[in-house]
């Protein structure tokens, strides 16, 4: 019984927090649907939806049918299992029938999104890359505060390298989502890719922001290190910008020596080395930082 | 150009790190810790990234760790791997020919490995690997064999029993490092493991 209830709330935190993590529920709910269907009572329906998802995403044809058979039986008529039918249709790479399916739940429901954004991944994992951007700016233009697809729409555009884009999609989320640390160190890492003083301050900002909403940000943390070594070392720069750079980066490099202080990977690594700990201990506050990678042309020329 | 010799520990990272995250594109590093020659031994692998692989920030910070780390290590960088989210197509995307063309700035014997995940079922019998080198200020198929996997079906076995006995979620690569900084992006434990799997015969006394 205590098993049952366990593995039910697995499922249950599962579904609530969206995790992709699909190898678990199908362990978990493979074993709750055959031992203890009967006792699940009206939440066996959802637990299918679940399982036969999970079953999808790890090959797992067998299960997923059986779920959607049992669903099909309950709910004949339903868009949202004819949804799941057309997912496992893409599952099997038939493209061309999915998008029947989901033509023809739009046909009945326009508004109907779940359709619209299968139909979207239908491009996607096609390669269409250009035409699922095309299709889901379309239906962010109807469906305005649809965060995830706005979050979609932003790594299309990182996929295709078009930063400006993607930072338009993060600045979007960020207005919306104002304590998000993560869209503001996405943010501020597309600025710094796109690169130009200008940028470069901007990522620089949000890196400092996003530290400001969650100061155990590593990204964050590094990324401040690095767009203001940056900026102090360009040439464009007037004295007191240098010098206020050099402030910023030294205070983050200072975070960062400490954090790594206490957790001990260092003195984990050094030891590894065996006889250098000393020198190494020495070199360690920033050798990591010395500008090879981070400007262009090689650092050295010898072979170690 | 000359051959390039992949060892066990590199080849079952990669593959390690494929497994972990099926869905995303990964890529990380090829490191070599012998100079001999015209042959470029690839002896280890660090993973990167499994996640927004095109943007500049954590690859820059990852590409200056890794080589102070192979300074102290005598190691050097000498090569790029990476596999697409999308299986149908295992050709090297913008983002690999430039951190590739960076590494090939330093070692001129660079090489680039795309692993292709529609070969990489249980059956497979093939290295389901694509590599390429530099010729002409171009990236160009490299010879199938001017390619060495020494003891390939002994490989091929650890890999596949690693995979089924859970291994890869021991496997850190520099983005999880970054989540919690504590796990070792150096895979030693990993590393350990491999060796044990590799050498029975001399193991434990």
């Amino acid at each position: 019984m205590i098993e049952n209830r366990e593995m039910r709330d697995k499922l249950r935190k599962w579904r609530e927090e969206n995790c992709r993590n699909s190898e678990q529920i199908v362990d978990v709910g493979e074993e709750l649907i055959s031992e203890h269907a009967s006792k699940l009572g009206d939440d066996i329906w959802i637990i299918y939806e679940q399982v036969m998802i999970a079953a999808l995403d790890c090959s797992r044809d067998d299960l997923a049918l059986t779920c959607l058979q049992e669903l099909e039986k309950q709910f004949s008529d339903s868009h949202r299992v004819k949804r799941l039918s057309g997912m496992r249709l893409e599952a099997l790479e038939r493209y061309d029938e999915a998008n029947k399916d989901y033509d023809a739940i739009l046909q009945d429901d326009p508004t109907n999104t779940a359709a619209r954004k299968r139909k979207i991944s239908i491009l996607k994992a096609q390669g269409k890359s250009a035409e699922a951007i095309r299709e889901l700016n379309e239906y962010l233009e109807q469906f305005v505060g649809d965060q995830e697809a706005w979050h979609e729409l932003s790594e299309l555009y990182i996929n295709e390298h078009d930063y400006g884009k993607a930072a338009f999609c993060l600045e979007e989320l960020m207005m919306t989502n104002p304590h998000n640390h993560l869209y503001c160190e996405q943010y501020a890492e597309v600025k710094y890719t796109q690169g130009g003083l200008e940028n470069l301050e901007l990522s620089r900002k949000y890196f400092a922001q996003a530290l400001r909403l969650n100061n155990r940000n590593m990204r964050a943390l590094f990324g401040l290190y690095m767009s203001a070594s940056h900026i102090a070392a360009s040439p464009k720069v007037s004295a007191k910008v240098k010098k206020d750079n050099m402030k910023y980066a030294a205070w983050a490099a200072t975070q960062i020596n400490r954090a790594y202080k206490y957790t001990d990977t260092l003195k984990r690594h050094i030891v590894h080395l065996g006889g250098h700990a000393e020198a190494a201990m020495k070199q360690y506050p920033l050798p990591v930082f010395d500008s090879g990678w981070l400007v262009a042309g090689p650092r050295r020329t010898n072979a170690p | 150009m000359g051959e390039v010799e992949l060892s066990c520990r590199a080849y079952v990272k990669m593959y390690l790190h494929c497994c972990l995250f099926p869905r995303c594109s990964i890529n990380g590093l090829l490191l070599s810790s012998s100079t001999a020659g015209d042959a470029v031994c690839v002896t280890d692998c660090v993973p990167l990234l499994h996640s927004h692989l095109s943007l500049a920030p954590i690859t820059q910070l990852a590409l200056t760790q890794v080589d102070v780390w192979c300074s102290q290590t005598q190691q050097r960088i000498v090569g790029y791997y990476q596999a697409n989210a999308c299986v149908s197509d295992s050709s090297p995307t913008p983002c690999a020919l430039k951190i590739a063309d960076k590494i090939s700035e330093q070692f001129e014997n660079a090489v680039l490995l795309m692993l292709d995940g529609s070969k990489m079922s249980a059956d497979y019998r093939v290295p389901p690997i694509v590599m390429y080198e530099r010729k002409d200020s171009r990236w160009t198929l490299k010879d199938k064999h001017t390619i060495m996997l020494r003891q390939w079906e002994e490989t091929r076995a650890i890999a596949g029993q690693m995979l089924d006995s859970g291994d890869h979620s021991l496997l850190v690569d520099f983005d999880s490092h970054l989540d919690d900084i504590t796990k070792d992006w150096t895979n030693q434990k990993l590393n350990n493991k491999i060796a044990e799997l590799a050498s029975p015969a001399n193991g434990s006394m």
